[in-house]
């Protein structure tokens, strides 16, 4: 059980990282990014090819990830600099499609369809698989940690003042003499290189990965944990990705205690719970469990 | 602006909501505690793309499990079978394997199906010595299982090539050309259809390409597979991606022979193309028709055996399970590997014919060797853990029904 329980905890982190860079692009900056499944694919991709086909070390392969996923990360971005809203959200959408054609089509490189089997592991040789899962969780746990202290920093200071204005009114940034475009690509880049890390440290946790893996799916369950967890706070963040990961998993030992489950409509049942946990977030509580923290402005006293 | 009245969802809320939905299952569950039972995994597509065929396999996993339990268990254990649901996607796959193997501590997971979410668990087997047991042909599963330690009990995509490719120059046509879906499914397919065709005399005309599935249109990959108006079209896909792509050539008026594989000619599809389905050959491993282990599973499920393949992959479930029960029998205990061998032992020549748990485990007590003969297949495997055979048909549709044409064994 402790090992089961070491393996979703992992899950978790991969979602809290991507969720914690679609908050940074969404939540602060207010850009909808449909797509991050094609930048968790393209690290994930980046990272094994480096490794298996380059036959260098997991940093090496960590690091490619990162780079590629800020690149991505500027050129989508840049490209689509004049789209906001949905338009933006459709060309993130059409850009995880186009990594998952490539990931598919060209299969000398990522051998397609048939799933890239990954031996390179982050982790000693060795080890006893109790003890390679906890040590795995914990290099997570550490990107976790790390992409925290990033997007909470970012959030807290000057930056996300001005990332927080261009989400409400890119106008008014712009009249105070921001470079509204810049922030934009800085923000969007930094989210893709998080989602491209985590990429790579999935790819070589399930040591198979195929494009079926990042399907949009994937990205609606990270989507699911910003808005139930409350958009704009990145603890909210935290707590959003392991209730969708608690509904996920934990309804799968229902099985057994109510009568007439089966796993098929169980399987159903989950996803109906995820809605439903969504309608009553937005009906109910639209700013998510943890709200983003108030700005506390000066007002002034009334009468005066 | 909440009122005060409002009951407010606070921090304090939510984390006793997730600690209660975390402790749950674990309160709620009963206190099994046999520790000698045998925990066993099924994994099956009951959503998703195998949707078709995931809860065939999943209820003769269960059927076969139910039967043996009120039978007294294997060797006098009980089995426990945990049933979970791929929903035919690698990602949840791995999620819900972790789980058997590291909550329900299964020794074998039975019934993947699409070859990414076989591929996509077998490390995780690999790492924890679990037996796997799948119907997947994607021609890289056996490099993968390093360990000995996989059955496949479908035929591999090399095979199905090759079978229809011989079935399509025995009907006399000898010029094809064939495109396919983009999947792993059909890439070697092709190739091995191709070196079939002009071993016997035929060849492939065009240049094979595949397509992606789920666009809006087909037509210019319908183009240019016709192009020079080829005399026959072979189309390897799945049955929605072939029904739009029928319905281009259909609307191009061309008049040649359609040749694909019965995947993709469900009665689904022909519901959606009517009269047009008439006049296409499919080819498809199916279970022995009409041989009693089959027409016997068919009877355990609740059919009748009407000379039609029913359950394809249900068939080939009910060969999971049994050969898994019987190996151990015959191991004796729960090692992997002595099971895995004795799975070998169990399913191939020498011994004596069996076709069900209970005739095998009694001769097996008694000291006898046996064969088991399977309700997909004889169920018979190579070093490597693949079918050694199955068998072929191939159909015509007339009138809205598969007519049976002809039928051949093909070694994988």
């Amino acid at each position: 059980m402790t090992a089961y329980l070491v393996a979703i905890l992992t899950s978790v982190g991969f979602y809290v990282v991507l969720a914690l860079a679609l908050n940074l692009q969404w939540g602060l900056t207010g850009m909808l990014n449909f797509g991050l499944a094609g930048f968790y694919a393209l690290g994930a991709y980046a990272s094994a090819i480096t490794t298996e086909l380059g036959g260098m070390p997991f940093l090496a392969g960590f690091a490619m990830a990162i780079v590629v996923g800020t690149l991505a990360g500027l050129a989508v971005a840049g490209l689509s600099a004049r789209l906001v809203g949905d338009f933006l959200a459709i060309a993130t959408l059409g850009f995880a499609e186009i990594v998952r054609f490539l990931a598919l089509n060209e299969d000398w490189l990522t051998r397609g369809p048939r799933g890239f089997p990954i031996e390179t592991r982050p982790i000693p040789e060795g080890l006893s698989r109790e003890a390679s899962a906890w040590a795995y969780l914990g290099l997570v746990a550490l990107l976790v940690v790390v992409a925290f202290v990033i997007v909470e920093r970012i959030r807290t200071a000057p930056m996300g003042r001005v990332l927080r204005a261009i989400r409400e009114d890119e106008l008014v940034p712009a009249a105070l003499g921001k470079d509204v475009f810049r922030f934009k690509l800085k923000a969007f880049a930094l989210g893709a290189a998080l989602a491209a890390a985590a990429g790579s440290l999935y790819a070589h946790w399930v040591q198979n990965i195929s494009p079926d893996h990042f399907t949009t799916a994937l990205a609606i369950g990270v989507w699911m944990s910003l808005i139930v967890g409350g958009t704009g706070n990145n603890r909210g963040v935290l707590v959003g990705a392991t209730l969708v990961m608690v509904i996920l998993e934990g309804s799968r030992f229902l099985t057994g205690v109510v009568p007439g489950l089966d796993a098929e409509r169980l399987s159903a049942l989950r996803i109906a719970l995820i809605g439903v946990l969504i309608i009553v977030t937005v009906r109910f509580r639209p700013e998510g469990l943890l709200p983003e923290p108030r700005i506390r402005l000066e007002t002034p006293a009334k009468g005066a | 602006m909440p009122s005060l009245k409002t009951p407010r969802f606070t921090r304090r809320h939510a984390l006793v909501l997730g600690a209660g939905a975390l402790a749950a299952p674990w309160i709620a569950r009963p206190g099994f505690a046999q520790g000698d039972a045998i925990r066993i995994g099924s994994l099956t597509p009951n959503t998703g793309g195998g949707s078709p065929f995931g809860p065939e396999i999943a209820e003769a996993h269960r059927l076969v499990v139910e039967l043996v339990n009120s039978q007294g268990g294997v060797n006098g254990r009980e089995i426990i079978l945990t049933q979970e649901n791929s929903e035919t996607n690698p990602e949840v796959a791995v999620r819900a394997a972790r789980k058997l193997i590291d909550a329900d501590r299964v020794m074998a997971i039975l019934g993947t199906w699409s070859s990414s979410v076989t591929l996509g668990v077998m490390p995780l087997c690999q790492e924890a010595n679990v037996i796997q047991m799948c119907t997947s042909s994607s021609e890289s599963i056996p490099a993968g299982d390093k360990k000995g330690l996989l059955f496949d009990f479908q035929a591999l995509n090399p095979a199905w090539g090759k079978a229809i490719a011989r079935l399509a120059v025995a009907r006399g046509f000898k010029e094809i050309a064939v495109m396919g879906i983009n999947n792993d499914f059909t890439t070697s397919m092709i190739g091995t259809f191709q070196q079939s065709l002009e071993e016997g005399g035929g060849k492939v005309v065009n240049e094979p390409f595949l397509y992606n599935p789920n666009q809006p249109s087909y037509r210019a990959e319908v183009e240019r597979l016709i192009a020079g108006n080829p005399p026959a079209v072979f189309i390897p896909s799945y049955v929605t991606d072939f029904t739009a792509v029928y319905r281009e050539i259909f609307r191009s008026g061309y008049e040649g022979q359609v040749i694909t594989i019965s995947l993709s000619t469900g009665p689904q599809f022909k519901e959606a193309v009517g009269e047009a389905a008439n006049g296409i050959l499919h080819g498809f491993p199916v279970p022995p028709v009409g041989k009693d282990t089959f027409d016997a599973y068919l009877r355990f499920v609740g059919l009748e055996p009407n000379g039609q393949v029913q359950r394809p992959f249900g068939s080939a479930g009910y060969d999971q399970i049994n050969t898994l029960l019987l190996g151990i029998a015959k191991a004796g205990n729960l090692d992997p590997f002595e099971v895995a061998k004795a799975i070998f032992a169990i399913s191939n020549a020498p011994g004596e014919r069996v076709t069900t748990y209970a005739e095998g485990a009694e001769k097996i007590a008694a000291g006898a060797e046996v064969n088991y003969d399977g309700a997909s297949s004889s169920v018979d495997f190579l070093p490597n853990g693949m079918l050694a055979s199955r068998d072929f048909e191939l159909y015509e549709i007339r009138d809205g029904k598969d007519v049976s044409l002809e039928r051949i064994t093909s070694a994988s």
